[in-house]
């Protein structure tokens, strides 16, 4: 029985996951759980995970859930997944263990909330929320200085000062990535100062491309949406140009 | 294995990685890095964990290691002589256990720890109470604490998981709520009541770790008694 991964692509770590698959050649079946409709609250999902959010994997009567437990899960489980992945090596693994432990309450609680705080609530039928924005970029922005002058410390060009990237690049990279739907200045005086962050994501970008690029266009096509949304409205949100000034080069 | 570990007996987490040590006869110096005097700022300090937090461990004087999943998870599989059901070694059970420890994080350990913090602990490190995200925290841990007594706690076994023998994630867990003895007791039995299953599951997983967990605890019911104290004295 093929593995079946519950997943949004609009979600950062369904995409990791995602990613994760595609690139190590794992099988599996993506059944899309719309979270702007909803379908995450349906009781056939509640099934598949009660706390009812995505990601979730079934494998065979096996069902799984929290995108870290289940890169390790498949990391472990599935043959002919490199063991730059998740090395064997118990204090390596340890090491990869312990950023994935501190993006939780770190980098995932400045940008997630900022990023649906300043721009995507509405999509979702919930109001903007210029005050926890702000204090989620707060958050984000010591996560991303602690990304830059810690994580990135070493010889390699991934996380842990790694020669090859990991689950935790591929966790943290699609976190940062939800940065894209914001406003392209905002997005620049937030990345703009961390140059070992920036190059980092672009390293681990290519490391999984196409992958990684196909995973990320429902990203990019809502910021298209958005971008049309706030000069419907006759915002002035949206002064700088419509070409993305950072990463992004799509 | 030299083993030290930086901690507080007052931290969760911290209490958490001791008791596991005691009960597996891992060989360790214990380290006291005193929270309320912000000896967790100190540049030496730093060099063993940069984000200033406990615990934190470091072997043989090289590695370092912090944030206590990661620690617990090192020491389970790095120690000779550790049972296989702190963190078996079957795919699909260490799979799971993962998850809960990644649930917890934002979840259980949001609302308890913030909850505590932001209505009791705060005064003590100069800083005040905050009745807004008390209240928040509140919410989070009340959801929480409903979904370990109708998901995680099945109706067969002691511990998380429909396990018969505990695990590091029911060490994480209890020991975070063991926090919830420094509110007021009323406040605590309102919070606590309505959950039989967890309440029977905090008390097995105490037995199951005693001597130890009541021992490495001492120091939370002592704050207990001095937070009384000092709130009969206003």
């Amino acid at each position: 029985m093929k593995l079946k991964l519950y997943a949004d692509r609009m979600s950062q770590p369904s995409r990791a996951v995602l990613i994760f698959c595609r690139v190590n050649g794992i099988d599996f079946d993506e059944v899309k759980v719309d979270i702007s409709k909803r379908q995450q609250l349906t009781p056939e999902f509640a099934e598949i995970n009660p706390m009812k959010k995505v990601p979730a994997i079934v494998d065979g009567r096996f069902k799984l859930f929290e995108s870290h437990a289940i890169l390790q899960y498949l990391a472990s489980a599935f043959p002919g997944v490199a063991d730059h992945w998740y090395p064997a090596d118990l204090f390596k693994r340890a090491k990869i263990n312990s950023v994935l432990d501190w993006h939780h309450s770190n980098l995932r609680r400045g940008a997630a909330p900022l990023v649906l705080n300043k721009a995507l609530a509405p999509a979702l039928g919930l109001p903007l929320n210029p005050k926890a924005a702000a204090e989620a970029e707060i958050i984000l922005s010591a996560s991303l200085a602690k990304i830059e002058s810690f994580w990135l410390k070493g010889n390699g060009r991934f996380l842990l000062g790694s020669l090859q990237p990991s689950i935790a690049d591929l966790s943290l990279v699609c976190e940062i990535m939800q940065l894209e739907v914001l406003d392209d200045k905002v997005r620049a005086r937030i990345l703009g100062p961390h140059k070992k962050v920036i190059k980092w994501i672009d390293d681990t970008r290519n490391a999984t491309q196409p992958h990684f690029d196909e995973m990320h266009a429902i990203l990019f096509k809502a910021k298209e949406k958005l971008l049309k949304m706030h000069s419907d409205a006759g915002s002035d949100q949206t002064e700088s140009s419509r070409k993305p000034a950072l990463p992004s080069k799509i | 294995m030299k083993l030290k570990l930086f901690v507080h007996r007052l931290s969760q987490p911290s209490r958490a990685v001791l008791i596991f040590c005691k009960l597996n006869k891992i060989e360790f110096e214990e380290v006291q890095i005193d929270l309320s005097k912000g000896e967790h700022l100190s540049p030496e300090f730093k060099e063993i964990n940069p984000m200033h937090k406990v615990p934190a461990m470091e072997v043989d004087g090289g590695f370092k290691l912090f944030e206590s999943h990661a620690i617990l998870r090192f020491l389970a599989c790095a120690s000779p002589g550790v049972a296989d059901h702190w963190y078996p070694a079957d795919l699909f059970k260490r799979a799971e256990i993962n998850s809960v420890l990644d649930w917890h994080h934002a979840n259980l350990r949001h609302g308890s720890a913030g909850l505590v913090f932001h209505s009791k602990l705060a005064p003590l490190f100069g800083l005040p109470s905050d009745v807004q995200a008390a209240a928040e925290c509140e919410k989070v841990l009340l959801a929480s604490l409903a979904k370990i007594e109708s998901f995680w706690l099945k109706e067969e076994e002691q511990f998380l998981l429909g396990n018969s023998k505990p695990s590091i994630a029911d060490l994480s867990l209890v020991c975070e709520t063991m926090q919830l003895e420094a509110l007021d007791e009323k406040v605590r039995q309102r919070l606590l009541d309505p959950h039989e299953k967890v309440r029977k599951w905090v008390d097995d997983t105490r037995n199951a770790m005693q001597p130890y967990f009541g021992e490495i605890h001492g120091v939370l019911f002592q704050l207990k008694d001095k937070l009384k104290e000092m709130e009969s004295d206003e």
